[in-house]
């Protein structure tokens, strides 16, 4: 579990005043780990021909994505202070047309696998070997265009995308998924399932769908905690979208520097 | 039309690697020529119009030109947050091309119906919308804006106008001058004009001298045109198979609404579902899109009895 990463978000999303902070703990470790162990990138040229990409389809969980962004370098320390204000580059929902690194303009949910699905296919299409991940949300499998989207990347057997699924249960307080790795493997996807917190469970399934050989494409099934590491944003009730004030936001410090 | 844009994908496809043609499970035999002679690049994906959208974006990021075809409803309608969002936000370059717009699909009822597929696309930033209705409108605009940074909507009708125009006279975003004319100014869209030119002689007969304007692109908008023409006559009739809300009838209001003393009516769809069947010529004739109710306006205008 990444407390470093953790600090930084809440920290920007309490100097900007906008922010998910329980999605981004949710999902902080999932994507560093991407990109520290698998991800082909060249922050200095965010467009290389040869790199891989990243769609974070659940977009309210940027700011994970943000400071994985400038812990690589796309984006710098001076961009995440100027988060939340009108000029600044960075928002609540990240802007593809502004951001170095981001793939896709996403926050509508359900957006995200479909277009990775596409980048998938264009890269399939040029027999490129370049891979698509893309991470979306458990409540976001509501949405029917994921599944549409599963059903066609199995269809075009496109084994070079790979869907991490950030299973926090939140939703499920809503409309619960009653098996959520049969789900995906009844729609003919390989299936992993994991712990999205723990570093090496998450490197050893992004190996595996590496190495993978059939033509299928693959799923992560990341069991996580929505707002992990601070125990009282462990919970899916008003800290969704809540920001903190002064005396909130040192016990979170606090509880991270434990 | 169809025949002509399953024609226009084979050619472009051969000469151009980048285009890549999805359908939602519609013209697929027509497309079958490409198919072949592009392998790899034509999908008949499923029935999934918001996905498909969503899946040209993410082609149209990775380098190719897109072109996303299927119902105009489904397209449009089904898959209007995909196209707001994962096109023009993203600011995406792709092609969307419909069949069955306004009531082509006459006797399969409103589910298939779209009167309102041209308002939507245009509210859109970065979007161009073209209603063409001769084969050479379509091949012409398509081989000169497939691959430009704009998602360019391409509305083929099943009525083809049957006027030639030649192939030098079309433009993307200007309108067309069929006729010279002091009295009144007739501007008629896509397949429209056909209702215009057989009333020719009607008009004639009553001594109307009237300008007639032929527009195939609604986005950009010739607004020159519209306003030199809408100055010299002073009455302007525009006629369009498009709700009255937000199609080509509107753009020339608009101009129309700045310009001092001259007066204007329009012949489009009224804003209710037509619940008949039939076919299209019971709907022309149940919303007024007839050489006689052009000449009735026409009248009405000029103030003749």
């Amino acid at each position: 579990m990444n407390k470093l990463l953790r600090k930084k978000i809440v920290q920007t999303i309490t100097t900007g005043g906008e922010g998910h902070i329980p999605s981004s703990f949710s999902i902080v470790d999932l994507i560093d780990v991407l990109y520290s162990k698998h991800l082909k990138f060249n922050s200095t040229n965010p467009t290389w021909a040869e790199r891989d990409y990243f769609v974070l389809s659940k977009g309210h969980g940027c700011m994970a994505l943000y400071v994985v962004l400038e812990k690589f370098g796309f984006i710098t320390q001076s961009d995440l202070d100027q988060y939340g204000n009108f000029d600044g580059i960075l928002g609540g929902h990240p802007d593809r047309t502004k951001v170095p690194g981001i793939e896709a303009s996403t926050g509508s949910l359900g957006h995200g696998l479909p277009i990775a699905v596409g980048i998938a296919l264009a890269h399939q299409i040029r027999q490129n070997e370049n891979r698509v991940y893309v991470l979306v949300g458990d409540g976001e499998c509501h949405e029917g265009t994921i599944w549409e989207s599963a059903l066609v990347a199995h269809n075009l057997k496109l084994n070079h995308l790979c869907c991490i699924v950030d299973y926090n249960g939140s939703a499920a307080q809503i409309m619960p998924h009653p098996n959520i790795s049969d789900q995906w493997k009844s729609f003919g996807w390989n299936v992993l399932n994991i712990d999205g917190h723990t570093e090496d469970e998450i490197d050893k399934a992004l190996c595996t769908f590496r190495s993978n050989q059939n033509d299928k494409p693959s799923v992560i099934i990341a069991k996580t905690v929505k707002g992990k590491g601070v125990s009282f944003l462990e919970s899916h009730g008003i800290w969704h979208h809540k920001i903190p004030n002064q005396l909130e936001y040192n016990a979170i410090i606090e509880e991270l520097d434990k | 039309m169809r025949q002509t844009f399953a024609k226009e994908m084979l050619n472009v496809g051969q000469i151009d690697d980048r285009l890549v043609v999805l359908v939602g499970d519609i013209s697929h035999f027509a497309l079958q020529a490409f198919a072949k002679a592009c392998p790899g690049r034509f999908y008949n994906v499923g029935i999934c119009e918001p996905t498909i959208i969503s899946i040209a974006s993410g082609l149209s990021h990775a380098g190719f030109y897109p072109v996303v075809h299927t119902i105009a409803p489904f397209l449009i309608e089904r898959g209007f947050e995909q196209i707001k969002l994962d096109f023009c936000y993203q600011e995406l370059g792709g092609n969307l091309i419909s069949v069955g717009s306004a009531f082509d699909y006459s006797g399969l009822g409103v589910s298939h119906y779209c009167y309102n597929d041209v308002a939507l696309i245009k509210s859109l930033p970065g979007t161009q919308i073209v209603c063409p209705a001769m084969p050479n409108e379509f091949t012409t605009i398509f081989g000169m804006t497939y691959h430009n940074s704009n998602l360019t909507y391409f509305r083929l009708p099943e009525v083809k106008h049957g006027f030639n125009i030649s192939d030098d006279k079309i433009e993307l975003g200007k309108a067309i001058k069929l006729r010279d004319g002091e009295d009144i100014t007739i501007i008629a869209f896509g397949p429209q004009l056909k209702t215009v030119v057989q009333c020719e002689t009607m008009l004639r007969n009553l001594g109307i001298d009237f300008e007639l304007i032929y527009i195939h692109t609604i986005k950009p908008f010739d607004v020159k045109t519209i306003s030199d023409s809408a100055q010299k006559t002073g009455k302007v009739l525009a006629i369009e198979e498009h709700s009255m809300y937000g199609g080509g009838c509107d753009e020339v209001m608009r101009v129309v609404g700045n310009l001092m003393g001259v007066n204007a009516k329009y012949i489009s769809i009224p804003n209710y579902f037509v619940h008949g069947y039939g076919k299209i010529e019971d709907h022309y004739e149940y919303l007024g899109f007839t050489s006689q109710n052009v000449l009735n306006y026409c009248k009405q205008l000029l103030g003749l009895k």
